[in-house]
């Protein structure tokens, strides 16, 4: 969380996105100047399947508000299977963790293909409106003093 | 400490206009681990280089960070530049302020405020680089090909002349695949035994060739460059050495009713049989569940029920008691062209398909399939080359031939289009037209897909100077009425109801993959789609690659095809393997995983996610030899870096370099308040 | 109760194995026991106290007992769930072990049958019984233990679907009928999803505020066998060491999905935790996940693959944008 000038909220929100697909995505919604929130930022990796529930975890921990997952659409993973086994992986993560009170709005898990500039835009902006809305997450950020 | 450069790149007004580049280099340097942070017009060009390679030698960099396009922009640009002052090129990193910050806000200050982090962000990350080596593998320079018909006869010849050994599998007596079978090809009429037999002899003669027929591949391990292939040679119960080919045996076999499959079922041969005259190599096998001696002795006879094989045969090469043999292989590259059967409408369906029982095939005997209308007009088949009816021998002079045959049916369980019946059944009437001058030939089409070169034209010919009748229409029904075929059907243009009588009909059946494909697909841990063919890499950029590196693809393996198709894609294939022997060592990028052997404790959940069976087992044993325990391990050569063992394993034994957890840790924790 | 002391005498005197791993008669209720001599086999029970499960004696990461020689193992169903667990993830092989099967008819609630571990104050633990559940009574030192009523039976035997284990290498006991059906769990979990995300923040940071980070729930799970935990990972460090509100939330979150379509639903995390903090309820709750979406359930056919490693073409995606 941080605030401006203003005293506004201004969610943070970190963003794991696979290499092959949503950064490329992204990188077309900047070639194409797609105008959006600034407040995402994006964590490169090579695959959804390299990304571990624990990468969110400690995203909220060191202090965002939101957390965006997106890769390759079905059957247009990279390396053939990564998406589909991030996709059991994510369910699973996303359900206990809204079991344990976790608000699943603050998730956004997303399909975003290397061709997709403007819909990787509207996963930006909905999330940040999403998470604007819910306001700081701070009962996460003061786990940390409770001993 | 760590030194770290910090590069901010304005490109030009791209970056400037929204992000302030010097407060970006200026706040970067107060990072503690970055000796040296500058901004510049334009980092990519030779200038630019030039302040990165200048700050490397002057401030002892150990990590670089360019803050600028897109990684997949310039991500190797500056890591060459980076190599060139004897940095390892895995130590640069670049951070992504055009298209993910400037290009996308308005906002200077909070666009500036974004870039910083993220620069932050990734300096973090760089302070956990690691130097990396580029991966190098031996390679075998020994080729595999599954499969010999016109497409792995063509991939194999290619190969071979470039100057590599290949190996060709063939499960069949003989090599030649469908493609000796058909009487004469489109859009040229040529004769296909004319054309295809001297490519044949030409693979058998080939020096560099090693033919193994009446085969199959039987396991395969390693990887690209390195596999171990395990072939089963079938008993042919003939020493293949001592057999001259001289046919001797084959006259004197008393069983001379075998259906033959090589004529479709159309003909006969005999238990001891070459498939077909011009069969290479020329040497017979005996199929044991027609030779009365084989059926004797599992009947548990102790004496042998017949030897007249053995007894013809002057060169003593008959050998009934035989057996399977294994062959081991150090392939480096394994070509799959397998090709397809026809879609075998009347028999037992496997599951998903429902068949056409509609169609009789199978109990009307003037019925047949396309294969069997092939040997029909072959001049080497059962008849000689006279179109004649199965049921009794007359002359068909009406005869309806039906396209898309479980082609284009989703209701039937096949929604693909085969792709070359429109051209072959063109072909069927010009050919029975040539040889019953006065019969007259009927098509019934969903479509007429004619795209190739000379095939419209083809088409054209052989309803306009052929005299074929073209019905857009689907038939419904075919029956029996005395000796007369009623075909029952809708013309679909004019509306109509058709029936008509037919003296034989011939069905477009559809092009399906070989059975057992899927087995052959998982020896070869290659992928394959929901009708079975093999599934290429990429649908446009890389079509005869599989996702298995070193396993390439040829022909109808893959999806339907003609002639001339698959053997354009037999060429590509053999030019992908060449390209990859051309090279004593194969290069990859070093982002590949490693594990933890001290730490792993063999669950195994990295093997069940890995898109590419990169994962071994390994045994991990004490000094005296005494197993301590099985541990996974990966191959370098088959990781391709993907990372989902990774996040898998859930005591993080397993580390994808370049993305390390340390890496990723560290990037996360820098996105702070 | 004979057939099992004679089998078990029969196994060691035959030398098929060299340890029976069992229950036996302890002075707080029952306990392990690893029977070695046939003389002792007389030693060995089975009743409805025993909800310990054994199989986590299995893990090569206890391999102290290898000494012994071959393992013969007492197994309820839920406990053969975790052998399969274990073959399935190739932490022994089948052969390696001799299953005892014992035909259940349901286990106490680990309370009432052997009290809780830790504390022995008759309270429920250090916390006194968090998440609305009734403090523990009178624990059961005879063989006149509590009867088995909707009210005393563990929560896991409601969903009970093995009390045969048909991986066994010999069942013994006559098959009893089956336990009463107790709803505590399933309420409670129904309950919890019918809260805001913000009640069940506070519900699960009331439970997980007694957290001290001892790890008892990981080293009592035989399903837990890595060689060194992710908690215990310090480069990076994922997961923090000391106990705050926020490490004890990422290591039970961590947990239990590290137990996802993995969990035997044995109940021993729960039993282990000095704190009392409910931690069935995560392993139910992703457990109930699994069956919905991927139609898997804990099983003891380690033939089957497991959930998690695999996947569908058309698995549910409703939550992906």
């Amino acid at each position: 969380m941080a605030e401006t000038s203003n005293g506004a909220f201004e969610p943070k929100v970190t963003a794991f996105v696979c290499n092959w697909c949503t950064y490329t995505g992204a990188d077309l919604a900047g070639t194409s100047r797609l105008q959006m929130s600034p407040n995402v930022r994006i964590i490169r990796l090579p695959c959804t399947g390299r990304i571990d529930p624990l990468f969110i975890v400690k995203a909220f921990e060191r202090g965002a508000d939101g957390v965006i997952v997106s890769g390759c659409h079905p059957a247009d993973c990279h390396y053939t299977s990564g998406n589909y086994h991030a996709r059991r992986r994510f369910a699973l993560f996303l359900e206990l963790a809204g079991f344990m009170g976790i608000d699943p709005k603050r998730i956004t898990f997303s399909w975003v293909s290397a061709s997709e500039g403007g819909k990787w835009r509207d996963v930006v902006n909905d999330t940040v409106t999403r998470v604007r809305e819910l306001g700081p997450f701070t009962a996460y950020r003061e786990l940390a003093g409770k001993p | 400490m760590a030194r770290i450069g910090v590069f901010v790149c304005h490109c030009g007004e791209n970056i400037g206009r929204t992000v302030d580049c010097a407060r970006v280099a200026n706040e970067l340097r107060d990072l503690p681990g970055v000796a040296h942070s500058v901004d510049y017009k334009y980092m990519c060009s030779d200038p630019g280089q030039s302040i990165v390679k200048q700050a490397i030698r002057e401030k002892n960099l150990d990590g670089v960070i360019v803050a600028a396009c897109s990684p997949h922009m310039h991500e190797k640009t500056f890591r060459r530049a980076v190599a060139s002052e004897g940095l390892n090129p895995f130590l640069a990193e670049m951070a992504n302020i055009r298209e993910h910050c400037s290009w996308i806000h308005e906002d200077r200050e909070k666009a500036t405020d974004k870039a910083i982090e993220v620069c932050r962000s990734i300096v973090e990350k760089v302070k956990h680089n690691v130097p990396l080596e580029t991966i190098r593998i031996p390679v075998t320079k020994r080729a595999l090909v599954i499969g010999a018909g016109i497409a792995g006869i063509q991939a194999a010849l290619d190969i071979a002349d470039g100057g590599v050994e290949v190996v060709v599998v063939e499960k069949d007596p003989s090599i030649g695949g469908h493609m000796s079978q058909l009487s004469e090809t489109f859009p040229t009429l040529d004769c296909s035994q004319c054309i295809l037999t001297p490519r044949m002899v030409e693979l058998y003669q080939h020096p560099n060739v090693k033919l193994i027929t009446y085969a199959e591949v039987e396991e395969v391990s390693g990887y690209i460059g390195n596999f171990k292939v395990k072939i089963r040679q079938k008993a042919r119960s003939v020493d293949a050495d001592k057999c001259n080919g001289c046919g001797a045996c084959a006259k004197a076999c008393p069983n001379k009713k075998v259906p033959s499959e090589f004529d479709t079922g159309l003909g006969t041969r005999t238990a001891i049989y070459v498939p077909f005259p011009q069969a290479v190599p020329n040497i017979p096998v005996i199929d044991r569940a027609a030779c009365a001696l084989f059926r004797g002795r599992a009947k548990g006879l102790k004496k042998e029920a017949c030897a007249k094989c053995r007894e013809a045969c002057s060169r003593e090469a008959i050998d009934y008691d035989q057996q399977d043999t294994f062959i081991m292989q150090d392939i480096g590259a394994i070509v799959v062209a397998t090709g397809y059967q026809l879609y075998s409408i009347g028999k037992d369906q496997p599951a998903g398909l429902t068949g056409y029982g509609e169609y009789g095939y199978g109990t009307i005997p003037d019925v047949i399939d396309g294969m069997q209308f092939e040997r029909l007009a072959s001049a080497s088949g059962p008849t000689g080359g006279r179109i004649v009816r199965p049921s009794d021998g007359k002359e068909p002079k009406r005869i309806v031939f039906l396209q898309c045959i479980g082609s284009r049916d989703p209701a039937k369980g096949i929604e693909y289009c085969s792709k070359i019946c429109c051209m072959y059944v063109a072909k069927h009437t010009m050919l029975y037209k040539h040889k019953v001058h006065d019969g007259q030939a009927t098509v019934f089409y969903m479509d007429i897909r004619a795209a190739g070169k000379g095939y419209e034209e083809f088409t054209r010919r052989a309803i306009e100077e052929d005299g074929a009748r073209y019905i857009r229409g689907r038939v419904s029904r075919l029956y029996r009425d005395g000796e007369v075929i009623k075909v029952q059907a809708f013309d679909t243009l004019s509306g109509e109801p058709i029936l008509m009588d037919a003296d034989m009909v011939v069905l477009a059946t559809a092009m399906r993959p070989q059975p057992g494909i899927q087995l052959l697909a998982q020896t070869l841990s290659a992928s394959y789609d929901q009708h079975g063919f093999f599934n290429e890499a990429h649908p446009k950029l890389r079509p005869v690659e599989t996702n298995t590196a070193g396993i390439f693809l040829a022909g109808a393996c893959q999806s339907p095809r003609d002639i001339p198709d698959s053997v354009a894609m037999a060429s590509a294939t053999a030019a992908k393997v060449l390209g990859m022997f051309s090279k004593d060592q194969l290069e990859r990028e070093p982002t590949v995983a490693r594990v933890d052997v001290s730490l792993c404790a063999g669950c195994f959940h990295c093997e069940r996610v890995c898109p590419y069976g990169a994962i071994t087992h390994l045994e991990i044993r004490d000094r005296k030899g005494n197993l301590v325990k099985v541990v996974a391990d990966v191959n370098p050569g088959v990781c391709q870096g993907c990372g989902t063992c990774q996040a898998t394993c859930p005591s993080k034994s397993v580390e994808l370099s370049g993305f390390t957890d340390e890496q990723i840790y560290a990037a996360i924790n820098a996105l702070v308040l | 109760m004979q057939e099992l002391r004679d089998l078990a005498r029969k196994l060691l005197s035959d030398g098929a194995v060299g340890v029976v791993i069992g229950y036996e008669e302890g002075p707080h209720g029952v306990r392990p026991a690893f029977i070695t001599d046939g003389a002792d086999a007389d030693k060995l029970i089975f009743d409805r106290r025993c909800v310990q499960n054994l199989a986590t004696y299995l893990a090569p990461r206890r391999n102290h007992l290898g000494k012994l020689g071959k393992k013969a193992l007492v197994v309820k169903g839920c406990d053969a769930r975790a052998v399969a667990g274990l073959i399935r993830e190739t932490q022994i092989k089948r052969e390696d072990v001799v299953i005892i099967g014992v035909r259940c008819g349901g286990v106490l609630r680990s309370d009432l049958a052997i009290g809780n571990g830790g504390s022995g104050n008759g309270e429920g633990g250090i916390g006194g019984g968090g998440a609305g559940r009734p403090a523990a009574g009178a624990v059961a030192t005879g063989a006149a233990a509590v009867a088995l009523t909707p009210e005393t039976v563990a929560d896991r035997c409601a969903e009970c679907d093995i009390r045969e284990p048909h991986l066994a290498d010999h069942l013994v006991g006559e098959l009893p009928p089956a336990p009463p059906v107790s709803k505590r769990r399933e309420e409670l979990i129904a309950k919890i999803e019918a809260m805001t995300p913000g009640e069940r923040w506070d519900f699960w940071q009331q439970e997980l505020e007694r957290c001290v980070l001892c790890h008892a729930c990981r080293e009592v799970c035989p399903m837990c066998f890595c060689e060194r935990c992710v908690a215990d990972k310090t480069v990076p460090q994922w997961l923090e060491s000391s106990p705050t509100g926020r490490a004890n939330f990422a290591w039970h979150l961590t947990r239990a999905l590290h137990q996802a379509g993995r969990c035997c639903d044995c109940g021993e995390c729960e039993r282990a935790c000095p704190a009392d903090i409910p931690l069935g309820l995560l392993n139910r709750k992703l457990a109930q996940v699994v069956e919905e979406r991927y139609e898997f359930r804990a099983t003891d056919d380690p033939e089957i693959p497991a959930p998690v490693g695999s996947y569908k073409l058309n698995d549910t995606q409703e939550f992906i944008l």
